[in-house]
């Protein structure tokens, strides 16, 4: 059987060679638009993701440039898209963070800006 | 952008391959009693009980191995869910988000089901009916899993696509490799003293493994391209990202089985047909009981990079 144990234990040795992990839904698009200039602070910000996603553990938060939440709180998630609506917080950088789990289990956050009215 | 959890869950995928396994050993013990046995069975009707008890015994072991790290699945799922070490994140709080509020945990409650309904169907195994009712429950129970991974979050019409097909590959899978292993058992040549017709009976189950294993691999390489086509899109992927390396990896252990299973088929079985009393086929019978034994081996490494590769991200969404 020992040829047999060679073939069963080089690919155990490729796998544990593989080292590569990640998780999974990654954000495709957002609206404002990833990095973008919008004219006047928008109501809401949607985000869309390349997964469905798990409403219990996927929620998103805005601050403005002054570093105060201007989001409402409460995250709706349908699908793959997710939005929060905003408070005026004014001109400036806004900042979204946005943390989310797929429905095949695995977390993702990330954040990106916007700016509002320059 | 960072990622949570960007090292693997060694335990995590540990016991995710442990419980692919497992049950892919149960339904595949039920799925060989029932195309292969019982119609082998109808020539050879004294080996009835010596068969049914070895099938029975292998999908109980099974089972119970699936039950327990079925449990264990789920708690460290639920950790890795919720974001909190293993000890913090056991509190009924967090257990029952997960259960109510998630798809992963939607699925282990159905699961949970199934599970109560083969374990009954084990433990009461009187009638044809409990074990046609055991062999639905444990089809159910491993395709389930179907929707507790990549396919479960593939949008739009292409995730019915891919769950269909992911649920397909699982009970290929278990077809194979699963029933592996009562026909390991039965072909052990220790058992050839036995005073049915056993001889008789090794050659019938082994003929009718071979078309079951050939349906098996057809259905695999069916749903694999899709899957493929799905979670990686193109030749690309696989060869630079780390999933579709693993993918890879996975199919040469793949080639390597299908060269055993074709030397059973086409080579070693057909010699079991010139038995008889006088002129005992042993050196074929000895090859293809070691080599169902090196295919079982290798299909446990299979579920062992599969267990990997659920927790990887698939190739399509890095290109």
């Amino acid at each position: 059987m020992q040829r047999s144990a060679i073939v069963v234990i080089i690919p155990l040795l490729l796998l544990l060679a593989t080292g590569e992990a990640s998780a999974h839904a990654l954000l495709d698009h957002a609206e404002p638009r990833v990095g973008n200039a919008v004219a006047t602070a928008p109501r809401e910000v949607t985000l869309w993701f390349t997964q469905k996603l798990e409403p219990a553990f996927s929620s998103i938060t805005v601050t403005n440039s002054a570093g105060q939440r201007v989001d409402a709180g409460k995250t709706r998630v349908s699908g793959n898209q997710m939005s929060v609506s905003l408070r005026s917080g004014g001109a400036g950088t806004y900042r979204v963070n946005w943390r989310v789990l797929s429905v095949d289990t695995h977390r993702t956050d990330g954040s990106f800006t916007f700016r509002v009215g320059q | 952008m960072d990622w949570l959890g960007a090292a693997i869950d060694g335990p995590l995928v540990a016991i995710r391959a442990m419980h692919f396994s497992s049950t892919a050993i149960t339904a595949g013990a039920l799925i060989f009693q029932a195309m292969v046995a019982e119609p082998a069975l109808r020539s050879t009707p004294e080996a009835t009980t010596v068969l049914r008890q070895q099938i029975r015994l292998v999908a109980s072991i099974g089972f119970a191995i699936a039950a327990a790290t079925g449990v264990v699945w789920f708690q460290l799922q639920a950790a890795a869910i919720s974001g909190l070490p293993f000890g913090e994140a056991m509190t009924s709080d967090v257990l029952s988000t997960v259960l109510n509020e998630t798809q992963f945990g939607l699925v282990s409650k159905v699961r949970l089901v199934l599970a109560v309904i083969l374990a009954t169907c084990l433990a009461y195994d009187r009638s044809a009916q409990a074990r046609w009712l055991a062999l639905g429950s444990a089809l159910g129970f491993i395709a389930a899993i179907a929707w507790t991974g990549h396919a479960g979050s593939t949008l739009g019409e292409l995730g019915n696509l891919h769950l269909a097909a992911d649920a397909l590959h699982l009970i290929a899978a278990a077809a194979w490799i699963g029933g592996l292993v009562p026909l390991a058992l039965l072909l052990a040549p220790r058992r050839r003293n036995q005073d049915f017709a056993w001889a008789s009976l090794a050659r019938d189950t082994a003929q009718r493994f071979s078309t079951l294993g050939i349906v098996s691999v057809g259905t695999l390489l069916v749903t694999g391209i899709v899957n493929a086509w799905i979670l990686v899109g193109s030749i690309h992927a696989l060869i630079v990202t780390g999933y579709g390396q693993l993918l890879l990896v996975k199919l040469v252990v793949f080639a390597i089985m299908l060269g055993f299973a074709a030397t059973n088929r086409f080579w070693l079985t057909p010699r079991l047909a010139s038995w008889s009393e006088n002129e005992p086929q042993l050196e074929a019978l000895h090859q293809l009981t070691r080599n169902s034994v090196t295919e079982i081996a290798l299909g446990l490494t299979i579920f062992a990079i599969v267990g990997v590769l659920g927790t990887l991200h698939p190739a399509i969404h890095l290109m």
